[in-house]
């Protein structure tokens, strides 16, 4: 549901063709070597009465809801700034108006202060050199963030480096109606029989989905049968090897899908809707407590569950970033680090405001944070903080993402 | 209204109007799954969130929209009278380029004819300015107004206009009372479709704007995808209602005939 920078739909993909085509007749970008960055009380004192313009995507009401009601107050209330939400489609588009307002030269007065990104679009602002900083390291709110967390120091294989501060976290959780499952399948492999034993009872978008995707990395993982191996240095025939293996228990698995495999759900909005009408038995989220959110917004049944398989399921971090031409870039991070805060990050979990899960460590919050964070209410479907962070796995990087969703485009989805 | 008349306008009231009816029930839906034909609970959570969470953003939207629209489409007519007048009346040498040119920008990708166009924009300091906005829709709007209008002087007859003169009419009277009154519909359709194209923009206005214009697309494409039906339902409906507006006050000088002269 949360897709803040990585929905990479085609219409992304298209865009990404047109700058590219559009990058070969303009000559290349330079990316420029970033000057000092403020200090906190330099930003502190610089943002009273800045107006923030924060761009994101704008696809989820609750998102909307908190970011134009209690983030806005609050902001205004501490700290006189006005938060103004743009809301996108896909972050992507803002990436690509920013290399041609690079381009242009317009290297001061971007109308854009704060974006919510990270992945592949944090990957290609870097190499343009899109972004200020790094000026995470300089928020007083970083104290609370474990920075040794692979999910949290890399994005998406991506060292993090203070170019972009965290917001919040996902993870992958399978979702199923208990009144319809009663023991659904824990681990992949079990899934995968599951599947082959109950024909047209399961699908996944599309890749490049990014839910479609992350359900390919899975099997990835499995049929691969180590996670670390891919976070370090690994031979592009070791890639080439799992790769491959993981394409053939996919083409397996096609006849036993939705359809007989015909078609894919063109996106996790359209497979939960398929699983609410009850035409597929199982639908999975990148984020874990949005099926709670569904059942509380009357779009999912009162029944429906979430698990994590016993050897883990996918995590990562999604983070907000300043543009290098910024107009507002003191007021930009003091709202980046009212985001962190321990307030904000607590009225953003409840699942009743927006249920994302926090950015910061349990570990390194003072206990009464603590405590707050572990009264409060889950919402039916949501596992709890220990079962989630005991089962998290990190992404593998960018490379390992497009090969597979290329594959898969080539040798599962043509080879039918 | 005969018996098949009647038949055809209730097969055409229902065919345009149902799709609406899915649409109306979803934005006061609370719970609806799937075998239910009926929404299982009513509730006013979307229209909610529409007047109350986003309601600010939402008018605003709807503002900008209007301005941009109106303006567009005026501007369009401005443009397309004279043009399509010449194109339909006249033949001249290049008379082809100039159409091929003028239709450059609908066969174009509108994401190509939007990027390039940002460059410049940025440059001239048109880039997150309303001109700049109503000028690269007008891109797109002023061929399809002036495809129009080409088409309805194609079946004008400046004779009358000759008449007038002679009974003494100045040129802005033969413009005002005899021109304007027989082109009409053909005016009319060139201001809806150039409001329409306007008004439906996301891509243009995004690149261009750059979110410095939150117009109605901007905020519905963005809502689109979330998956809550009845959100979108109502936003789509807040959508739809200016332009089905607009529609149906330029009906009646749609039906109308022009007035036809006398050869």
């Amino acid at each position: 549901m949360i897709r803040p920078g990585f929905a990479r739909t085609s219409f992304s993909r298209k865009l990404h063709v047109f700058l590219s085509v559009f990058l070969i007749f303009a000559g290349p970008v330079v990316p420029v070597v970033t000057g000092q960055v403020l200090s906190w009380d330099e930003a502190v004192s610089g943002a009273r009465g800045q107006t923030v313009d924060w761009y994101m995507w704008g696809g989820s009401p609750a998102v909307n809801a908190y970011v134009n009601g209690y983030l806005a107050d609050e902001v205004k209330r501490r700290y006189d700034i006005t938060l103004r939400q743009v809301p996108v489609k896909d972050i992507a588009e803002v990436v690509s108006k920013l290399v041609v307002e690079k381009q242009a030269g317009k290297d001061d007065g971007g109308s854009v202060d704060l974006m919510w990104i990270n992945g592949e679009n944090f990957r290609t602002c870097l190499r343009y050199g899109l972004l200020y900083g790094p000026f995470a390291d300089v928020l007083p709110n970083q104290r609370y963030v474990d920075w040794t967390n692979p999910t949290v120091k890399n994005d998406f294989g991506t060292p993090v480096e203070g170019m972009e501060s965290p917001w919040g976290s996902a993870q992958m959780v399978m979702v199923y109606d208990r009144a319809r499952i009663a023991e659904p399948p824990r681990s992949v492999g079990a899934l995968l029989e599951w599947i082959q034993a109950h024909p047209g009872r399961f699908s996944y978008p599309a890749p490049p989905d990014f839910t479609g995707s992350v359900f390919i990395r899975h099997i990835f993982y499995h049929v691969a049968g180590s996670v670390d191996r891919w976070q370090g240095d690994y031979t592009q025939a070791e890639l080439e090897q799992a790769a491959e293996k993981t394409y053939l228990v996919l083409r397996e698995l096609q006849p036993a899908l939705w359809r007989g495999g015909s078609t894919y759900p063109e996106s996790p909005v359209r497979m939960d809707t398929l699983f609410a009408d009850g035409e597929l038995d199982f639908s999975f989220s990148y984020h874990q407590g949005d099926a709670s959110r569904k059942i509380l917004d009357g779009l999912f049944p009162d029944t429906v569950r979430t698990y994590v398989f016993d050897e883990g399921t996918i995590a990562n971090t999604h983070f907000v970033a300043i543009p290098y031409n910024a107009a507002d870039k003191a007021a930009a991070m003091v709202v980046a680090d009212f985001l962190l805060s321990p307030e904000a990050q607590l009225e953003k979990a409840k699942p009743g405001v927006w249920g994302d899960f926090p950015a910061l460590s349990q570990q390194k919050l003072p206990p009464q944070w603590q405590q707050r964070f572990a009264d409060l209410p889950r919402g039916p479907a949501t596992l709890d903080d220990v079962e989630l962070q005991s089962h998290q796995l990190p992404e593998p990087p960018s490379e390992i993402l497009i090969h597979l969703e290329q594959g898969w485009e080539q040798q599962v989805l043509k080879n039918r | 209204m005969n018996g098949r008349g009647r038949l055809l306008f209730w097969t055409i009231v229902l065919s345009v109007g149902m799709p609406f009816v899915p649409l109306l029930l979803w934005s006061f839906s609370e719970r609806w799954f799937f075998p239910a034909l009926w929404p299982q609970d009513f509730g006013l959570r979307a229209w909610g969130y529409v007047f109350t969470t986003a309601g600010s953003q939402i008018l605003g939207g709807l503002t900008t929209s209007c301005l941009l629209a109106l303006t567009t489409a005026a501007i369009s007519l401005l443009v397309g009278i004279p043009a399509g007048r010449a194109l339909g009346l006249y033949n001249f040498p290049g008379k082809r380029l100039v159409a091929l040119v003028l239709i450059m920008p609908i066969i174009v990708p509108p994401l190509a004819v939007a990027m390039g166009l940002h460059l410049w924009f940025i440059r001239l300091g048109l880039a997150e300015t309303f001109a700049g906005v109503v000028l690269i829709h007008l891109t797109f709007c002023v061929p399809y107004a002036i495809f129009v209008l080409w088409g309805v002087f194609s079946d004008y007859n400046p004779e009358i206009e000759e008449q007038a003169r002679t009974l003494g009419a100045s040129a802005g009277r033969v413009v005002w009372s005899v021109m304007l009154p027989m082109i009409l519909p053909g005016v009319t359709v060139a201001a809806l479709f150039s409001f329409l194209l306007s008004w439906s923009q996301y891509l243009s206005t995004l690149i261009i704007g750059g979110g410095k214009l939150l117009t109605l697309p901007i905020l519905l494409f963005a809502l689109m995808d979330s998956g809550d039906r009845p959100v979108a339902a109502a936003v789509s409906l807040v959508f739809v209602v200016p332009a089905f507006v607009a529609l149906v006050a330029s009906a009646r000088s749609i039906g109308r005939r022009g007035l036809q002269g006398v050869r």
